[in-house]
């Protein structure tokens, strides 16, 4: 009886908490929870370091940041420019303060001779990749990998730069809104985590829409029923319960970005294991 | 030739520019004014008008400033040559040196450098106009444009001075205060850690009139401290603000 009080207490404070906004400084709740990202502990309160909106879980307290440049984190998955090569690396500008490298064994193989293969075959400076960051403590630079479905060189498309902290919302819940504008302009949409995104559309029309359309949220991030004002821009009539079985086949054609999305959901996760 | 008689305090207990005694000036700062920044304001001190770009954290130029456990923090605080009446020489002064560094060790304190290892943060203050008070001014504004940047801190720095004329302790210190007045003490201050990370005093006190004279600068800080939450709820969560508002309404 007792034990279901306190639960019934916590849960309140819960949702007194969950989706509060936050300043650097601000005080977001006192007593023994755990601080899991953008925030500190002290003195038995927890502490948001950034602008943000509190989520508060049984596992602890976060803050979504609204505003801030790329800092890597394991198994996101970034596209990003070689911009130069040694014998056994490529090094790999993913918009960060930290320049990320990719093993060339990781393209040869474990076999992988400098004398005997030619490492600009394979990728030169200015190819555009998707890639995942295998490892990354903030002591050395990230490293990357292309082992994965769906990794590797980008053969063409339009590069697009937004903030990172808009990447989520740029998905939408469970990727509603990228597939609204991937659908409408009939285009499809590479995100990185890094806040690169690369669409690949038959004509330039479609392609500066989609951009367009990247470029609108990018700005109006923060406020209410924009998913509706997107559909608008793009002539989108309102979604029917058919629309979402034609959303869900074109899920399936697409394993790429799906992929891209999942390890958006596991990149979050992973980076509470990390702090753990 | 008669010399002309200043009462910076007159029988109503009003300062020069008509505030009383433990009033602050007009402030308003704008919050991302500078597109190419990763965080920025604007701040209006009185007639102080500030500009402050922040950039980072970013790779550092040139690299053996690196440092492999935290990250370097520069900040160059500069004044136009249009800022004060007379031209003043747009190469970096004596003064200028000096203030860069008090606002880089009065913001240290609140930035988790730790955070971002052989990365740099760089701050750029530039003064437009002078008006008294322009260092504190200049680590409001700067830690604004650091919570605008997305670079984690600590708690917010807020700064504010207090000073003596004609024998009264007063909050805000003007530029006629400064130069004819009996003394200025800028104060930065974490309020929520409640922390003093910059302190100067030019001028001679007694050790009631210091106590007393800091107790009035945390004060003024505190008020400035608000100022900047406004801005800053204002540039990232106005339109959510007024829209659940609205909600509610209806």
């Amino acid at each position: 009886m007792h034990k279901y009080f306190d639960e019934v207490v916590n849960e309140n404070k819960m949702q007194e908490i969950n989706k509060k906004y936050v300043l650097p400084g601000d005080v977001i709740i006192e007593g023994n929870y755990r601080p899991l990202m953008n925030v500190i502990k002290k003195n038995n309160s927890i502490i948001a370091t950034r602008i943000g909106i509190v989520e508060m879980g049984r596992d602890g307290i976060k803050v979504i940041p609204l505003s801030g440049v790329y800092i890597p984190r394991v198994n996101d998955i970034v596209i990003g420019k070689v911009v130069d090569n040694s014998s056994l690396s490529w090094e790999v500008d993913i918009n960060s303060c930290f320049s990320a490298h990719l093993p060339a064994q990781d393209v040869f193989g474990r076999d992988f001779s400098p004398a005997r293969d030619d490492i600009r075959k394979q990728l030169a400076p200015g190819d555009v990749i998707t890639a995942r960051i295998m490892a990354f403590d903030r002591t050395r630079d990230p490293l990357l990998t292309l082992q994965d479905k769906d990794l590797g060189k980008i053969p063409k498309g339009e590069i697009v730069k937004i903030n990172p902290t808009r990447i989520p919302r740029l998905i939408g819940k469970r990727g509603s809104m990228i597939q609204t504008i991937e659908q409408a302009t009939n285009t499809r949409i590479m995100i990185g985590q890094n806040g690169i995104l690369v669409v690949v559309g038959d004509d330039n029309e479609t392609v500066s829409l989609a951009i367009k359309a990247i470029n609108t949220i990018e700005e109006e991030a923060h406020t209410s029923n924009l998913t509706q004002r997107i559909r608008v821009l793009l002539n989108v009539p309102e979604p029917s319960p058919e629309d979402d079985e034609n959303t869900e086949n074109l899920q399936t054609e697409n394993s790429l970005k799906q992929d891209v999305k999942e390890e958006n959901d596991d990149g979050e996760n992973n980076l509470e294991e990390d702090e753990k | 030739m008669t010399e002309q008689v200043i009462h910076l305090i007159d029988k109503d207990g009003k300062r020069t520019d008509g505030r009383n005694i433990d009033e602050l000036r007009d402030i308003k700062i704008t919050v991302g004014m500078i597109k190419n920044a990763d965080g920025s304001a604007f701040i209006e001190f009185g007639k102080n008008k500030i500009i402050v770009a922040v950039y980072g954290p970013r790779e550092v130029h040139p690299k053996h400033m690196a440092q492999p456990d935290r990250c370097v923090l520069r900040c160059r605080y500069h004044m136009s040559p249009f800022s004060t009446d007379t031209r003043k020489n747009p190469a970096p002064s004596r003064r200028e040196v000096e203030i860069s560094k008090v606002i880089r060790e009065a913001l240290e304190p609140a930035i988790i450098l730790e955070d971002y290892p052989r990365a740099a943060i760089d701050i750029f203050v530039e003064v437009l106009q002078a008006d008294g008070g322009s260092r504190c001014a200049g680590i409001t504004a700067a830690s604004v444009a650091l919570a605008d940047a997305g670079i984690n801190m600590r708690d917010m720095v807020s700064a504010c001075a207090a000073g003596k004329v004609a024998d009264r302790i007063v909050l805000d210190v003007n530029d006629i205060e400064d130069k004819e007045g009996c003394a200025d003490m800028p104060v930065a201050y974490l309020p929520n850690l409640e922390q003093v990370t910059l302190l100067q005093l030019d001028g001679i006190l007694t050790k009631e009139e210091f106590n007393e004279c800091l107790d009035t600068a945390i004060k003024g800080c505190k008020m400035v401290y608000e100022i900047q939450k406004q801005a800053l709820i204002q540039k990232y969560f106005g339109n959510e603000i007024t829209s659940d508002v609205k909600e509610t309404a209806q």
